[in-house]
């Protein structure tokens, strides 16, 4: 991103309200993630987790406050430079997994390249070692409708981090698996972004889950961020 | 890199759509193709039809520089030596053209007496054929027929070709055939020497045709010389004989091409639906695709190349499909489309401009992008957020938002509909038309709302399941309301409007059919005539009780119109309204002076009732004044009649070429007929009908010149419905999981199936209520404005109130059943899984 | 028969738009007067046309000399064909075709490098077109050949050009054949009368591409009626009329047979002093010297020759190669007609008319 030394997200008094004159979400919040942190944000159902997420991601405005991504403002981003922004800087992982039914995994993965600009050798090169990474190489042309739920995930780690963003951004990557797939999807993502050099922010209200973050932040009621101290479990 | 996004965006988004909605695609397809096929085939037949008619005019008008032509009888033949030795002209040809009644034919052929010589040199092309023959020409009882008409005729070179002149057969010698490449109409070519003895016209010339000088004003010439000219005589512009064949049928013409345009915009409002609806099926591939990195530009972007390939498809396969069917068309029926004013030769195949052909498939592209371009805007305009989240499957439409830009819309097709016509076409009409569609749609939404609010609450499950899902799904329901209203509408209007005219058209042969026996020549015919005496002894027959023997002729008015006919008639009967059918009336006319006009004739010569006026009748202009205004389906050129008795007194021809008789009660028709046809020697060439007979067999052509009509307007109601399919499969797809909800906490099947089908009949009933009423409207205009001011007559209105209320039953029972078929291909789904399943 | 007369008659040549139009013959028609030897020629009754008879021309030839001392050829033909009464089948009208005129002109420029041409046709009636059997009174709308006062006038219009020439007689007419019965093969019933007016002094208006420009000249006039007039057995044509700078006149023609052999040959010489003879085929001999081919159409035609006529012998040259009337377009047929210059031992004598007909059937038959 822009500033090489500046955290990799800063928030500054963030505050959120779904309706002007309602209530706020969010309030005044204040976060800073360093490069190549992992962050776990826990927080009860409704707290606005996933707002907080769509704020950092620019795929929702706040009403007041600031977020800088890699030292730039992007509340001041149109929604073009935002997108640009997005395609090269973010990776998504999501809790239902949202990998394009009538893609193959192949194609699923390579989507970011594609988007990206990048072409053949290069987008195979990359997309067959991502797939690699996240164990699918035999699978790389099969449809998502053969998989299970954490192949699935897999599929779309791959896709977060194919073309190695400086920040993935994880909403209850698992949310819909069962916890022995909970725990290698978790212990994979460590694991890539690791490789990658990423940073990122997980959003989850499991417990375990956080646990395979560098640091876990306590989301709670209102404005208030608080934080817990780290009970760290290596890999 | 923008452009990787677009492209991206297209493939993963095409893909989306061919995966998971191909039966949807392909009807996007299919309506494209089939509204592009109908206008394609619609336009290329008129363009062949046309295009043979105006090659056929020119080849006839030549290198003419002015025409002059008079009444078929004619003008004497010393004004041809006058302009010949007029220094002005470079070339004069002398030409009697006759409409020769031939026994068993029921038009007249025409024959072009001419002089070859002349001919030679302002139509050589008409002439081609006949280099080596000219001599056998001038035999004076020799005819060289048209290909088309050797083929009507069946006559080849060596046969003999039978006329009537006045009431005798004459026998003409068929010398040769001129090739279809020349002259495609039915058409006998003779010397004019022969044409002149044959037909009993010595001394007369009916046409004139003008080479001038080079260097002299065509125009200037041609006003300079209308004062020399005898009386009824006119110099006419070629152009308006070339454009005679746009204008006789441009009105008709138009409606067809309307219809195809219906067709296309029905098209357009489905693609809307289907594109709208695809885009909620989508949301989370567009939301995904967003989240990864595509700019709402090359969403929208990759949204309107989708509609392009669709569209292009479609209207490519469409293009094609139009060519398949208007060769069918052109070779099979050798076709006008039931309308009898245009016709294709067999020999020419369809004319197919490439020009055409491709605005055909741009237009075909075009509505398919208009269609997609607002859930494009919409869809791009969407937070990906939302689309990521499960749920979100409702497309929102304010309805309030809408009413001002609908008022708007429908406030100008208000004042469009006042406008006069636009060179005789009513554009202004059509745009009415499609400004009052458009603007009643907008009202839509605020309509679905006000009525289910006033839906009363019915305890029971469901339906009040139903009622509440209505309810919160306005917008979707809006998107399965739009074609179906604007193709029903469409199709109200146009039985409104057809059943209006064939009543107004029943009536009108009922007035004009009060004798029990119609007798006429070949209508248009200039050669064949019942005499005084022939008509006398017919009177005189034993049974017949009374008889009215009628002259009707063509009357040159203005040089740059078509003649009107001119009909005298018996016109003692009071009050005149009790034969004929009239609209207008002024009983202060001295009936000695009267003239009653068509409608028609209103229009195109601009008469208004009361108002003096001269015509010109037997060589002399006499007055007139128009004593009332007459409904007239027969004569679109317009029409005058005047008392027989006068005509006889100004004229001297006491002949008639119709006739009706009133038989006396109890006597046998078929005998009197019998005995009437053994009185003439052209029995064969004399057309005798029981009026009932001519009143069924006019309907009969009537319903078959509407049979398009009918076939274009089933059409649109399918594209319509395939409107209510497609919203219908999908609500019942995106409802699956609440389909196994309900399944879950205890309704069941039945209730369901009950569910569903109240919701497919109320959305229906809404459609089609909300239809008709605008159909009712929209047929007013139809009535009031496009027919008057395309066809130059009135109608009146009448409904086909029983007709309406099956149409609108079966497109009830049609929605509804299409809604319980979706709704059981859902439920068939295991329930259990389809509460699981996310998106 | 019609077919053969106008294909071969130097005359008809000027025909050739309505050749074929005409060409199917109407049947035998017994009702047309016959030409028969020892009728006596009767002025001015005989200048007029003889509408009994078959066909007939009057056909004027000649040189222009403009005022800067251009030279041009022209040509002027009034041509009457009679349609047998059989066919008229007595009709009434006005318009029934009885008669059909034909005129041509054809212009021979050699600025221009080929003719120029142009052609009416209409039936005779109704004043727009007629002939008229008093005197030479042809006219077809605008286009007329009048004899006036001693004088003929001829007026005509193409598209690109007009003549307007008034021709005074200087001598009396030269009465060809036996006092005007000119036989045309060795069978007697195919002949005409014939009478030609040499040494016809012109003056006049010829306009070219809208530019008049005041000429004066020499001309020839044919007039020849007849209803029958070549046998089958010929299949060309070669004619003279030349007017001798010593006051002479000479009309020549052969016709030839299929072979390419004179089939048919017959002259009329008339001195300066008005002595006229008449000479038979064997004091006539026609030897081409030099052929031209056409680019046109691959024909080739001997424009210039020898010729021997009794007592005299002179070679012809033309005024322009191409004089070639090509006619395809319309009706297939090709000729050569053109101004020619009589010369002997090099220096010239006379100027007239050289007409070549039927070389084009030689082409297709190679």
């Amino acid at each position: 991103m822009a500033v090489p030394d500046a955290p990799i997200v800063c928030i500054e008094a963030l505050t959120k309200r779904f309706r002007a004159e309602g209530p706020a979400v969010l309030e005044g919040l204040h976060l800073r993630l360093a490069r190549g942190e992992y962050l776990a944000v826990m927080g009860e159902s409704g707290v606005g987790k996933s707002t907080l997420l769509n704020l950092l991601a620019g795929l929702d405005r706040p009403d007041s406050g600031r977020v800088m991504l890699g030292g730039t403002d992007i509340t001041r981003l149109s929604d073009d430079e935002m997108t640009l922004l997005r395609r090269g800087s973010i990776g998504f992982v999501f809790q239902a997994f949202h990998v394009l039914p009538y893609l193959t995994l192949f194609q699923n993965t390579s989507l970011p390249l594609e988007l990206l600009g990048v072409r053949d050798p290069e987008l195979s090169q990359r997309t067959m070692q991502m797939l690699a990474a996240v164990g699918l190489t035999d699978r790389a042309h099969c449809y998502p409708r053969e998989l299970s739920g954490g192949e699935m995930q897999r599929v779309a780690i791959a896709r977060a981090l194919v073309h190695r963003p400086a920040l993935v951004l994880a909403d209850e990557p698992t949310g819909n698996l069962d916890p022995g797939s909970a725990a290698q999807i978790l212990a994979l993502l460590r694991e890539q972004l690791r490789e990658n050099g990423s940073s990122a922010i997980l959003i989850t209200h499991s417990r375990s889950a956080a646990d395979s973050a560098d640091r876990i932040v306590m989301l709670t009621g209102r404005s208030f961020l608080h934080i817990e101290p780290i009970l760290h479990s290596t890999a | 890199m923008k452009a990787a996004g677009t492209a991206l965006t297209l493939r993963v988004l095409l893909l989306a759509q061919m995966r998971q909605q191909p039966a949807r695609l392909l009807i996007m397809l299919a309506v494209i193709a089939i509204g592009v096929s109908l206008g394609t085939a619609v336009f290329i037949v008129n363009a062949t039809a046309l295009n043979e008619f105006t090659q056929a005019t020119k080849r006839l008008v030549g290198e003419a520089d002015v025409i002059i032509r008079g009444p078929p009888r004619g003008f004497s033949e010393s004004l041809y030596p006058k302009l010949s030795a007029n220094s002005a002209v470079a070339i004069a040809s002398p030409v009697l053209e006759i409409q020769a009644a031939v026994p068993g034919r029921q038009s007249p052929l025409k024959i072009i007496g001419l002089d070859v010589f002349r001919a030679a040199q302002l139509q050589p092309a008409l002439l081609g054929d006949l280099t080596g023959d000219i001599r056998r020409m001038f035999s004076p009882r020799g005819v060289f027929l048209s290909a088309r008409a050797a083929q009507e005729l069946s006559r080849k070179p060596g046969d003999t070709l039978t006329v009537i002149v006045g009431s005798d057969p004459v026998a003409l010698e068929v010398l040769g055939i001129l090739s279809i490449a020349r002259y495609s109409q039915a058409v006998g070519l003779m010397d004019i020497a022969s044409a002149q003895w044959t037909f009993r016209q010595l001394g007369q010339l009916n046409r004139i045709d003008l080479r001038l000088q080079a260097g002299v004003d065509a125009h200037g010439f041609s006003a300079q010389l209308a004062r020399d000219l005898p009386q009824g005589v006119l110099a006419i512009a070629p152009e308006v004989e070339r454009d005679r064949a746009v204008t006789i049928t441009r009105a008709y013409r138009v409606n067809l091409n309307m219809l195809a345009l219906v067709s296309l915009f029905t098209s357009a409002f489905l693609v809307f639906s289907i594109q709208s609806l695809s885009m909620l099926r989508r949301r989370a591939s567009i939301a995904l695709l967003r989240a990864l990195g595509v700019t709402r530009l090359q969403l929208q972007r990759g949204l309107l190349a989708e509609a392009v390939v669709i569209g292009s498809l479609g209207s490519a396969v469409g293009v094609l499909m139009g060519i398949a069917l208007a060769t069918a068309v052109v070779h099979l029926l050798s076709g006008d489309f039931g309308n009898g004013q245009l016709q294709v030769s067999a020999g020419g195949g369809p004319l197919l401009d490439p020009w055409s052909l491709f605005a055909a498939f741009l237009v075909g592209t075009v509505v398919a992008c208009v269609g997609a371009w607002f859930p494009a805007r919409e869809a791009a305009a969407r937070n990906p957020a939302r689309g990521l989240k499960a749920g979100d499957s409702e497309i929102i439409i304010p309805p309030r938002r809408l009413l001002l830009p609908g008022a708007a819309l429908i406030a100008l097709g208000i004042c469009l509909v006042i406008l006069p016509p636009q060179r005789g076409l009513p554009i202004a009409g059509y745009a009415a038309i499609a400004a009052l569609l458009f603007g009643t749609i907008l009202w839509v939404p605020r309509y679905t709302e006000a009525v289910l609010s006033l839906w009363p609450r019915t305890n029971r499950v469901a339906l009040d399941i139903a009622l509440a899902q209505l309810n919160g799904s306005r917008g979707t329901m809006f998107l399965s309301l739009a074609p179906i209203i604007v193709s029903f509408s469409l199709m109200v209007s146009m039985s409104i409007m057809v059943h209006s005219f064939r009543d107004s058209f029943d009536a009108w042969l009922g007035k004009l059919l009060p004798a029990d026996l119609q007798m006429r020549l070949p209508p248009g015919n200039d050669t064949a005539s019942w005499s005084d005496d022939e008509q006398r002894s017919i009177a005189a027959l034993q049974d017949i009780e009374r008889t009215d023997f009628r002259r009707t002729l063509p009357l040159y008015l203005r040089a740059d119109r078509e003649p009107a006919t001119l009909i005298a008639r018996d016109m003692r009967a009071q009050p005149t309204q009790d034969i004929l059918p009239m609209v207008a009336s002024d009983a202060n006319v001295d009936p000695q002076r009267a003239v009653w006009i068509s409608e028609a004739a209103q229009d195109k010569f601009e008469f208004r009732l009361g108002q003096p006026l001269t015509l010109p009748i037997a060589g002399a202009t006499h007055r007139f004044v128009v004593a009332g205004i007459w409904r007239d389906y027969a004569r679109a050129n317009g029409a005058l009649v005047i008392p027989r008795q006068r005509y006889i007194d100004l004229s001297g021809d006491k002949s008639a070429n119709e006739g009706a008789i009133w038989i006396r009660p109890g006597a046998d028709a078929a005998r009197v007929q019998q005995a009437i046809r053994t009185r003439f020697s052209t029995a064969n060439a004399l057309e005798m009908m029981r009026s009932s007979e001519v009143r069924e067999r006019s309907l009969a052509v009537f319903d078959r010149a509407f049979a398009v009509t009918y076939a274009l307007e089933a059409l649109a109601v399918l594209i319509g419905l395939a409107g209510i399919s497609v919203a219908a499969s999908f609500t019942a797809i995106a409802r699956r999981a609440e389909f196994g909800m309900l399944r879950h906490i205890g309704l069941t099947r039945g209730q369901v199936m009950q569910m569903l089908a109240t919701e497919g009949i109320a959305t229906a009933v809404l459609g089609t209520l909300y239809g008709l009423a605008l159909g009712l409207v929209l047929s007013l205009v139809l009535i009031f404005v496009i027919n008057r001011q395309s066809f130059n007559w009135s109608i009146d209105l009448s409904i086909p109130a029983l007709q309406l209320v099956a149409f609108a039953a079966a497109l009830i029972a049609a929605a509804a059943a299409t809604a319980i078929l979706s709704g059981r291909a859902a439920l068939t789904e295991d329930a259990l899984r389809s509460v699981r399943e996310d998106w | 028969m019609l077919k053969v007369v106008l294909r071969l008659s130097a005359c008809l040549c000027a025909i050739l738009a309505i050749d074929a139009a005409l060409a199917t013959v109407a049947p035998a028609d017994a009702s047309a007067a016959a030409v028969v030897r020892g009728y006596p020629l009767n002025f001015p009754r005989d200048y007029g046309a003889h509408n009994e008879f078959r066909t007939e021309w009057w056909y004027i030839t000649g040189w222009l000399h403009t005022r800067n001392g251009a030279k041009l050829g022209f040509q002027v033909t009034f041509f009457r064909s009679r349609t047998s009464p059989d066919l008229i089948a007595g009709n009434p009208s006005a318009f029934a075709p009885t008669q059909i005129l034909i005129a041509h002109c054809a212009l021979s420029d050699p600025t221009h490098g080929r003719l120029r041409q142009a052609q009416r046709i209409a039936r005779a009636g109704l004043g727009v077109a007629y002939a008229s059997e008093a005197d030479t009174q042809v006219s077809i709308d605008r286009w007329q050949l009048q004899r006036t006062s001693e004088r003929y006038i001829a007026r005509v219009q193409g598209e690109n050009f007009s003549l307007q020439l008034t021709m005074l007689p200087t001598q009396p007419p030269l009465l060809n054949g036996d006092r005007g019965f000119s036989q045309k093969s060795p069978l007697p019933r195919s002949a005409s009368y014939y009478y030609s007016v040499p040494h016809l002094q012109v003056a006049g208006t010829v306009e070219r591409e809208g530019a008049p420009e005041l000429v004066t000249g020499e001309a020839w006039l044919d007039h020849e009626w007849s209803s029958e007039y070549l046998d089958a057995d010929a299949s060309g044509w070669d004619w003279i009329g030349m007017n001798f700078d010593d006051g002479s006149a000479l009309m020549a023609f052969r016709i030839r047979a299929k072979d390419g052999a004179q089939h048919w040959a017959a002259a009329t010489l008339r001195d300066g002093q008005g002595n006229t003879r008449v000479l038979n085929a064997e004091e006539i001999r026609f030897t081409p010297l030099r052929h031209w081919r056409s680019q046109r159409t691959g024909i080739s035609y001997p424009v210039e020759w020898r010729v021997r006529a009794g007592p005299v012998e002179f070679e012809l040259q033309p005024l322009l190669e191409d004089q070639e009337n090509d006619t395809r377009a319309t009706t297939g047929a090709i000729y050569w007609e053109g101004a020619v210059t009589a010369t002997r031992a090099g220096h010239s004598i006379g100027r007239g008319y050289l007409e070549l007909t039927g070389y084009g059937e030689a082409l297709k038959l190679r």
